[in-house]
C-alpha cells in the first residue's frame, strides 16, 4: 500500500541568538498509510510538536527545515508555493491543538468558525455551511447541536471545545489529521471520550491520524504504529503493539514504566514505586554525536560511550531501534 | 392524624439547550451601562450631537450674518450676545457645532484608518516591512503635530477639508503603534495558529481573526482621537488657520480672542462648548475602557 504521507530524512534547526543553526529534529523518516494512526511519543522538548508544525509548514520564524522531504499524496509539501500550501492546510491535512480553551477565536460563534473553514475549502454558501456545521457538530457528538452552533467558545466546556476543534479540523475532509496532544488539557474521563471519538471518526471518514501524545495508554489502544522520539531523534519505531508489549530501547522502557497500572480486585498490592527516568532531555545545542540518551541510560556501557548515536536498525519485522545494546537487552 | 408522605420526587429536568448566546459586544455594552461617567458622557455627547443636527433648523439664523451691533452683551434679542462683527453668538454655537463635530469625526476616522492599516501591516508581516513601517511611524511621531498641521494648512490653504486631512494626517501614530502592539501580541496565540492551520489566508487572518481581537484596545484611543481632533481644530483656528467661510467653535474662539476683556461672551461660550464636547468624549472613552477590560467585567 502506498503511503499517504512520507517524511524522508527531515532535519529541522533553530537559529539561535548568535545566528548559529542548532538541530531540533535530526534525520526523521516515517510514513503514514491512509486510514492508519501513527503515534509520535516522547517527553516534552523532544520535537514532537515541531514535527507537526514542519508538516504544516507553520514552524515559528526562527525555525528552518534544513533538509529532507515531506510528501503528501505524491506532492512535495516543502516545494509548494505558499498559496497552494495554504489551500492544503485545513483540506488535505488539518490539525487539532493541545489547548482547546485558547484555540478558538473568542469573538465568533462556533458555527461561524466551522462555517468559515467550509466556505474557504468547499465554497459552500452561508446557509449550506451552517447546516453542514450542524451535521459536523453532531458527528463529534455535541448534544443539542442546533443550539450550540450559536454558542460562543466561552460558553462551552473544555471537552466541548475540543470537540468543536475536531469538527473544525474535519470540516475540510482532510486525508491527514494531526492531533497534537489533543487530550493533555482535559479531564481523564473526557480524555477517553475524545480518544473514542477520534477512533470512531477515523472509521467513518477514513482519515489518517498523526497522534502526538505522551499518553502511552492511548497509543496502545489507538495507534497502529508508533515512533518514539528522544531529543529530536527517532530511537524506536514499529507496530505500537509490539513496542508497548516488548520495548527494546531503554528510553521506551523507562517511558512505559512511568505509566501507573491499576489492578482492580485481588489482594492489595504492596506499594511499588513508579519508574522514573532520572535527568532530563538535553537542551537544544547540547546534543552531540553521542547517543542522546547516554547520560540518563542505566544500561549504558563502554560501547555506548565510545560510539556515536547508532542508526535506526530493524530488530524484528516492522520494529526498528536505535541502540548499541539492542540485541543484548532483548530479553 | 396522618403523617403526610412526601410526594415522590419529580424527575430532574435536564436542560439540554445551550445557554442563550450573548455576543461579546453585548457584554461590553452591559458593562458600559454600569459606568456612571461613561453614561453621563454618552448623554452629553448625544445632546451636543442632537443640537448640532437639528438645532440649525430650529434656530435658522445665519451665523455669518450681521444681526446687530458688535459686542452686544447677552440679552433678550441675542441670548448669547454678538461678536466683534455683530454676528449672533448663539447661531455660531449651534451652526458651528456641525463643522466642529464633523471635522472631529472625519479627522478621527482618517486617523483610525491610517493607524489601523499601518499598524496591522506592520504587526502582521513583521520583518523588513515592519522595520520600514516603524521608521515611518517614528518619523511622524517626532514632528510636533500642531506645528506640522499648521505647515500643511498654510501650504494647502485654510479650507475645512484641508484642515480635516491635516489633522488626520498628523495624529495617527498612536493608533498605529497600538494596533501593531496588539497584532504582535495576538499573532502567536493559539487561535491564530489554529486559523492558520485551517487554511486561512493573510486577508482572512487580518480581517477576521486579528483585527476584531485587536479592536477593543484600539477603540478607546480611537474615541479619544475625536476629542483630540476637535482640540486641534480649535487650536488651528485660534492661531488664525481656520476656514473663515465656515463657522466653527474654533473660528469663533480665534476671531474674538483679542476682545476677551471687552466681550467675554464671544469667547467663553465657544470655549465652553469645546470643553464640554471634549469632556463628553473623554468620559465615553473612560466608560469604554472599563467596558472592554475583562478584569473589571469579571468582578461585577
Amino acid at each position: 500500500m502506498s503511503a499517504l504521507l512520507e517524511v524522508d530524512n527531515l532535519n529541522v534547526s533553530m537559529r539561535n541568538g548568535s545566528g548559529r543553526l542548532v538541530p531540533v529534529i535530526e534525520n526523521l523518516s516515517f510514513a503514514v498509510a491512509p486510514a492508519q494512526t501513527l503515534a509520535l511519543v516522547g517527553e516534552s522538548g523532544c520535537g514532537k510538536s515541531m514535527t507537526a508544525l514542519a508538516l504544516m509548514r507553520l514552524l515559528p520564524e526562527d525555525f528552518v527545515i534544513t533538509s529532507g522531504r515531506i510528501v503528501l499524496e505524491g506532492r512535495d509539501v516543502l516545494t509548494l508555493p505558499a498559496k497552494q500550501m495554504r489551500s492544503l492546510r485545513g483540506s488535505a491535512m488539518s490539525m487539532i491543538f493541545q489547548e482547546p480553551m485558547t484555540a478558538l477565536n473568542p469573538l465568533f460563534t462556533v458555527g461561524d468558525q466551522i462555517g468559515e473553514v467550509l466556505r474557504w475549502h468547499q465554497g459552500l454558501d452561508r446557509a449550506a455551511a451552517r447546516s453542514r456545521a450542524i451535521a459536523l457538530l453532531r458527528a463529534v457528538q455535541i448534544p443539542a447541536a442546533e443550539q450550540r452552533i450559536d454558542a460562543y467558545p466561552h460558553q462551552l466546556s473544555g471537552g466541548m471545545r475540543q470537540r468543536v476543534m475536531i469538527a473544525m479540523a474535519l470540516a475540510g475532509r482532510p486525508k491527514l489529521l494531526i492531533a497534537d496532544e489533543p487530550t493533555t488539557a482535559l479531564d481523564v474521563t473526557v480524555q477517553a471520550q475524545i480518544f473514542d471519538l477520534l477512533a470512531e471518526l477515523q472509521r467513518s471518514t477514513g482519515t489518517a491520524i498523526l497522534l502526538i501524545t505522551h499518553d502511552l495508554g492511548a497509543v496502545a489502544e489507538l495507534a497502529d504504529e508508533m515512533l518514539v522520539l528522544y531529543a529530536g531523534r527517532c530511537i524506536e519505531a514499529g507496530a505500537s503493539e509490539a513496542i508497548v508489549t516488548a520495548p527494546r530501547h531503554p528510553y521506551t522502557r523507562g517511558l512505559l514504566n512511568c505509566v501507573p497500572h491499576l489492578a482492580v480486585g485481588g489482594p492489595p498490592q504492596p506499594w511499588v514505586d513508579l519508574g522514573e527516568i532520572p535527568g532530563m532531555v538535553p537542551p537544544l545545542g547540547a546534543r552531540g554525536a553521542d547517543c542522546a540518551f547516554l547520560a540518563r541510560c542505566a544500561q549504558a556501557c563502554d560501547v555506548c560511550r565510545a560510539k556515536p548515536q547508532p542508526t535506526l536498525e530493524p530488530i524484528a519485522p516492522g520494529h526498528a531501534v536505535s541502540c548499541w545494546r539492542k540485541t543484548e537487552l532483548a530479553a | 392524624m396522618t403523617i403526610e408522605t412526601s410526594s415522590p420526587m419529580a424527575a430532574p429536568q435536564i436542560d439540554l439547550s445551550a445557554p442563550a448566546a450573548v455576543p461579546p459586544w453585548r457584554l461590553a455594552l452591559r458593562q458600559f451601562m454600569k459606568s456612571p461617567s461613561g453614561v453621563a458622557g454618552a448623554g452629553m455627547l448625544l445632546l451636543i450631537i442632537l443640537v448640532a443636527v437639528i438645532g440649525p433648523s430650529l434656530y435658522p439664523v445665519d451665523p455669518l450674518d450681521l444681526v446687530g451691533a458688535p459686542f452686544m452683551p447677552p440679552d433678550a434679542d441675542a441670548w448669547f450676545g454678538t461678536d466683534y462683527l455683530g454676528r449672533d453668538v448663539l447661531a455660531g454655537l449651534i451652526h458651528g457645532g456641525r463643522a466642529t463635530l464633523a471635522v472631529g469625526a472625519v479627522a478621527a476616522l482618517i486617523t483610525i484608518a491610517i493607524g489601523l492599516v499601518i499598524g496591522a501591516v506592520s504587526g502582521f508581516f513583521g520583518g523588513a516591512i515592519d522595520a520600514i513601517m516603524v521608521k515611518i511611524t517614528e518619523f511622524f511621531q517626532i514632528l510636533p503635530p500642531l506645528l506640522f498641521a499648521m505647515v500643511l494648512v498654510t501650504l494647502f490653504g485654510p479650507k475645512l477639508t484641508t484642515i480635516t486631512l491635516a489633522i488626520g494626517g498628523v495624529s495617527w501614530t498612536s493608533v498605529a503603534r497600538l494596533t501593531r502592539a496588539e497584532f504582535l501580541r495576538l499573532r502567536d496565540l493559539d487561535f491564530v495558529k489554529a486559523s492558520r492551520a485551517a487554511g486561512a489566508s493573510s486577508a482572512n487572518l487580518i480581517l477576521r481573526v486579528l483585527l476584531p481581537n485587536a479592536l477593543p484596545a484600539v477603540i478607546v484611543s480611537a474615541t479619544l482621537a475625536i476629542g483630540v481632533a476637535i482640540l486641534f481644530e480649535g487650536g488651528l483656528s485660534f492661531l488664525g488657520l481656520g476656514d473663515p467661510n465656515v463657522m466653527s467653535w474654533g473660528l469663533m474662539l480665534g476671531q474674538n480672542r483679542n476682545y476677551i476683556l471687552d466681550a467675554w461672551w464671544a469667547v467663553m461660550f465657544p470655549g465652553a462648548a469645546i470643553f464640554l464636547a471634549v469632556l463628553a468624549i473623554s468620559l465615553v472613552g473612560d466608560g469604554l475602557n472599563d467596558a472592554i477590560n475583562p478584569r473589571l467585567r469579571r468582578r461585577s
